[in-house]
């Protein structure tokens, strides 16, 4: 039972990490994710990125949706965004990843900034129909801007190169995805203990009066796109550094409505819940694959693999949406609550 | 004395007996990416059969050097990351030697990764004339003419029947769609031939009546379909043929399958266009191979299934040269015993015989759909385009 | 010199066209009348109404009239069981879960549809005349023509079903103010139903003649984005302005088509979009909603 946690100043309750039991399942979490390379086969080494590289992506659009609650459907193409920008950067002048990484998180920030315009016209479900068109928008310029983006052919990245040492293979790309990855969630987590993450959560429950309060709508709506697609364009760079290849195709509608899915299955407005809700909707498709080749008549059941894989990704959503509209981070909550009070009941 | 003979009997009969299977444990693998369901699944499922059928007659013959071929497949519903994650996962838990890919897309990402292994010869459903390029793609190859070349003999077919005609190109608006516009440019003019109209189509349109109207306007004697497998062409060849115009329809490989075309119902009659095999019931030479097909499956074999079953021939046939060069099974020496192949008889699958010197086998014959007989029927004899 | 001939075709072609998109239209505007929800899986739902015609007529082999009413009955009662099963619970919740619920719903009814049917391209069967009709010199593509007639059929029995019968009144009354419409003794519940089932059966409509101009696919559901814009431009609740929207978009995407090229429809529908929320976010017809602290 947690008993003892009085705190003495201000800065030691706003920590985000309060508790020794806290730091130290942390300090066990960061070991297990630097030993886990290690030990791990090429193939859940490839999951582990994926996973980080969608993380990232959540957890810009729960800023912009579940703090904010401006509902976005086109954070994948901000992550094309910035994709193709690190995949010009690294093309044509070489520079060092982690510059061209800022660059096309700024060039999708600008992005998403001009797109969050119409935001201030237009609420709720007309921003997301506006985010589709946006998303319509980049696509065409996409596929047409030839000189730039090499049309519907795409371009491909030479791997990211640190000191001479290309990272090619999963497991040097593991160390540039990962790391960045917990410094970004930081960076979000450490978003809300500040005025603006306060602001935007203000926003979010009732915009008209937080502006009473004195907080202007139109700079926070637009910072809050901005940081959105910030992180949605690393998301991108990094998916353009570990897939090698960007084409028009490669961010499509559906990428978006599935990062929705992500942070409504794992829990909007919370930090854990992007990091549960990506790594979950990421991974059940593997574990559908897995039941899949349970079944007796594996062969010839393997041909619906792919609708049922569908089927599910709409039901969870539909699921938790009707019976968890807090998601997986509520769960979690609950479970940490039990052992927190017990021996007492919740 | 005699119970020396007999130990020595027995031991050298167990050694034997221990040494056998561990020879023919060394199988050759051959991995594939295979769209088995998605919306390229009418194929994928073909292909898997024709991969599977032709390292059954090997294995059922010996296999290579008594090496047997293992093939093995993860299904990617034609997604290019899913692709991605089945070939990691294929050949991290396998030595490949042999790989299957089923696009474009996955083709062009993975071949940093393919040159940075070396281990693995690559082909797949992808037609794409990018890919047709041996400096950029050294591992990979196609089982069949690629885009461009298609394009190129359905013209060189189209300026022999009504030289100085006027031809259109109807394209989606794709990579798939774009890819051999250029081509048909260029040969339009090199052949003479006075291009009507190019008309692009946006993806998962419905109507395309203005499109239609277009191409009446432009009233060209040869309209070229290429980037589709069914819609919208039947609206196209239907509304046309309503309004009376003579013009002749094409269409290029994945189009050309005998049941696509059936299902364009009577507008469909007459359509021609480029296929590089012989259709499962064509009887028109001697094809052995079509032969034991038709023993084997006794229903109709779509020709992705043939696109299968060759490139799967063709895997096997470099893994062949290369093991009997007495090389390792790396990608450049499969590569080469490939480019080796000349004047190769595929036993009728084609109709005549092969020679690989890049990444494609450019070679081709025109079909027409005859809806009375509800066959296709060759009108050309074999283009070549080299 | 303009060539007059081509404009006019192609604005025949449009309008036919925006007919379509006004159907469907239709369907979306009817379910947010009355129960507030933006649909965003209504391509879905027309393509279960073509799918299900398609199992009637093809591989049942019913007659092609015994399909379609079999096709439209089928469909409107998912549209009910959708209701029943997945926009019930989420009664007061915010729309934007709403939403999300119908981004789910869609989909699960592609799933659905590659399940039981494949994710290959199926044609329906032939039933609609296939001579080109002239309009004085003008050539226009039969099925377009036909398309566009049935679905002014149905968007005038629509408008005029609202106006006189009970039930639309209903309709009109609940979507004004719910508690009044409560109030009145009006079963609101029987009346979203109600609506769900109606407009799925028009959705069933629209699906049938999307479905036999072009082919029938689990990817169908894309054509919903399109109608998303019309009823944007026409407004979420008016039916007229479906119609008007429709028509507009239709003929919009027509003219880009032809005069600038393919690729640049989409763009012009979607600037199109983008345009009418900055100037005019309720549409044309829409009514302005007064946000209420």
């Amino acid at each position: 039972m947690r008993i003892g946690t009085a705190k003495e100043t201000y800065f030691a309750d706003e920590a985000l990490f309060d508790t020794r039991t806290q730091r130290v399942w942390l300090l066990v979490l960061a070991a297990l994710l630097a030993v886990f390379p290690f030990v791990a086969s090429q193939y859940w080494l490839y999951l582990a990125c994926l996973v980080a590289i969608n993380v990232i992506a959540a957890t810009g659009l729960n800023i912009l949706t579940g703090y904010t609650g401006l509902v976005s459907l086109g954070q994948a193409a901000f992550m094309g965004v910035g994709a193709y920008t690190v995949a010009v950067l690294e093309r044509r002048w070489g520079t060092p990843f982690l510059l061209n990484l800022l660059a096309g998180g700024a060039v999708a920030m600008v992005v998403g900034m001009v797109f969050g315009v119409p935001s201030l016209r237009v609420k709720g479900l007309y921003l997301a129909i506006a985010t589709i068109a946006a998303s319509f928008i980049l696509h065409f310029i996409f596929a047409n801007w030839t000189a730039v983006t090499g049309g519907t052919a795409g371009l491909t990245v030479p791997p990211a190169n640190v000191f001479g040492l290309p990272l090619d293979s999963e497991f040097r790309s593991y160390w540039m995805i990962v790391p960045i990855a917990v410094l970004m969630v930081l960076g979000a987590a450490n978003l809300f203990r500040t005025r603006i993450g306060r602001a935007f959560i203000a926003i979010r429950d009732r915009d008209i009066s937080a502006e009473v309060l004195g907080i202007p709508l139109l700079r926070y709506k637009l910072l809050s796109f901005g940081i959105a697609s910030f992180y949605a364009g690393v998301a991108g760079g990094l998916w353009a550094y570990f897939f090698r290849s960007v084409t028009p195709e490669s961010f499509p509608l559906i990428m978006s409505i599935f990062f929705l899915a992500c942070i409504i299955v794992g829990g909007m407005g919370t930090i854990l819940g992007s990091i549960l809700g990506a790594a979950f909707m990421t991974l059940v498709p593997e574990a559908l694959k897995l039941v899949f080749g349970w079944l007796p008549n594996a062969e010839a059941m393997a041909v619906h693999l792919a609708p049922v894989r569908t089927m599910v990704f709409g039901a969870l959503i539909v699921g938790f949406l009707i019976f968890e509209p807090h998601g997986l981070a509520e769960m979690w909550r609950r479970v940490r609550r039990f052992f927190h009070l017990w021996p007492f009941r919740t | 004395m005699r119970v020396v003979k007999w130990l020595v009997g027995t031991v050298t009969a167990a050694g034997l007996a221990l040494a056998a299977p561990a020879q023919a444990q060394e199988e050759i693998v051959l991995g594939g990416s295979i769209p088995m369901t998605g919306v390229f699944a009418f194929a994928g499922v073909g292909i898997h059969a024709g991969i599977q059928d032709y390292v059954k007659i090997v294995n059922d013959a010996g296999g290579i050097k008594g090496r047997k071929i293992r093939y093995v497949f993860e299904d990617t519903a034609y997604k290019p990351d899913v692709s991605v994650a089945a070939f990691k996962k294929l050949t991290g838990s396998h030595k490949v030697s042999l790989y299957y890919g089923d696009s474009t897309a996955f083709s062009k990402t993975i071949n940093p990764e393919l040159e940075r292994m070396g281990t693995i010869l690559m082909a797949g459903a992808s037609f794409a004339t990018e890919i047709n390029n041996p400096q950029k793609y050294p591992m990979q190859f196609m089982a069949g003419p690629d885009y461009s070349e298609q394009i190129g003999i359905l013209l060189r077919y189209i300026a022999k029947e009504k030289p100085g005609a006027r031809v259109a190109i109807v394209y989606s608006d794709s990579e798939f769609g774009r890819d051999p516009v250029e081509e048909f440019r260029e040969q339009s003019k090199k052949l003479g031939l006075t291009v009507a109209t190019e008309i692009m189509t946006p993806p998962g349109s419905v109507d395309v009546s203005t499109e239609v109207i277009k191409l009446r306007r432009a009233s060209p004697d040869y309209t070229i379909f290429h980037g589709y497998v069914l819609a919208p062409i039947p609206q196209f060849v239907q509304q046309l043929k309503a309004a009376g115009s003579q013009t002749k329809f094409m269409g290029s490989f994945w189009t050309m399958d005998h049941s696509t075309v059936m299902k364009m119902g009577e507008a469909g009659d007459g359509f021609m266009g480029v296929m590089p095999y012989r259709y499962y019931y064509d009887d028109s030479a001697k094809a052995p191979m079509l032969e034991k097909i038709r023993q084997m499956r006794p229903e109709y074999q779509s020709t992705p299934y043939l696109q299968g079953f060759l490139t799967a021939m063709l895997l096997v046939e470099a893994a062949k040269r290369t093991l009997e060069a007495g090389k390792p099974l790396t990608g450049k020496n499969l590569k080469a015993a490939l480019n080796s192949i000349k004047d190769f008889d595929t036993g009728g699958i084609i109709g005549v015989p092969i020679t690989i010197k890049g990444n494609s086998i450019p070679v081709g014959r025109i079909y027409r759909a005859d809806m009375k007989a509800q066959k296709m029927v060759p009108v050309s004899d074999w283009i070549h385009l080299d | 010199m303009i060539d007059w001939l081509l404009f006019l075709e192609v604005s025949l072609a449009g309008i036919g066209g925006g007919g379509l998109y006004a159907l469907a239209g239709l369907a979306f505007v009817l379910i947010y009348k009355a129960t507030r929800v933006v649909n965003l899986a209504i391509g879905e739902m027309l393509m279960i109404g073509a799918y299900f015609f398609f199992a009637a007529a093809s591989e049942l082999g019913w007659p092609v009239g015994l399909a379609i009413v079999a096709a439209v009955v089928a469909s409107g009662f998912s549209g009910g069981l959708i209701e029943r099963l997945l926009i019930r619970p989420m009664l007061g919740e915010s729309p934007i879960s709403v939403f999300m619920i119908t981004v789910g719903l869609s989909s699960i009814l592609v799933g659905l549809v590659e399940l039981v049917w494949g994710a290959d391209q199926l044609r329906l069967p032939e039933f609609m005349p296939t001579n080109p009709v002239l309009i004085g010199e003008a050539m226009v593509a039969p099925k377009i023509f036909y398309g566009f007639l049935v679905a002014a059929v149905l968007i005038a029995s629509v408008l005029i079903l609202f106006r006189y019968w009970r039930g639309g009144v209903a309709l009109r009354a609940t979507a004004s103010d719910r508690a009044a419409a409560y109030a009145m003794g009006i079963d609101v519940p029987r009346v979203f139903s109600l609506t769900w089932v109606l407009a799925a059966a028009v959705a069933a409509v629209a699906g049938i003649v999307v479905g036999s101009i072009s082919s029938l696919s689990p990817t169908m559901g894309i054509f919903g984005l399109s109608v998303l814009v019309v009823v944007i431009v026409g407004g979420l609740d008016s039916v007229l302005g479906a119609l008007v929207g429709g028509l507009l978009v239709g003929l919009v995407e027509a003219w880009t088509g032809t005069y600038l090229g393919g690729e640049y429809k989409m763009l012009a529908t979607f600037t199109l979009l983008v345009l009418v929320l900055m100037i005019r976010p309720y549409g044309l017809f829409g009514t302005h909603e007064i946000e209420r602290l």
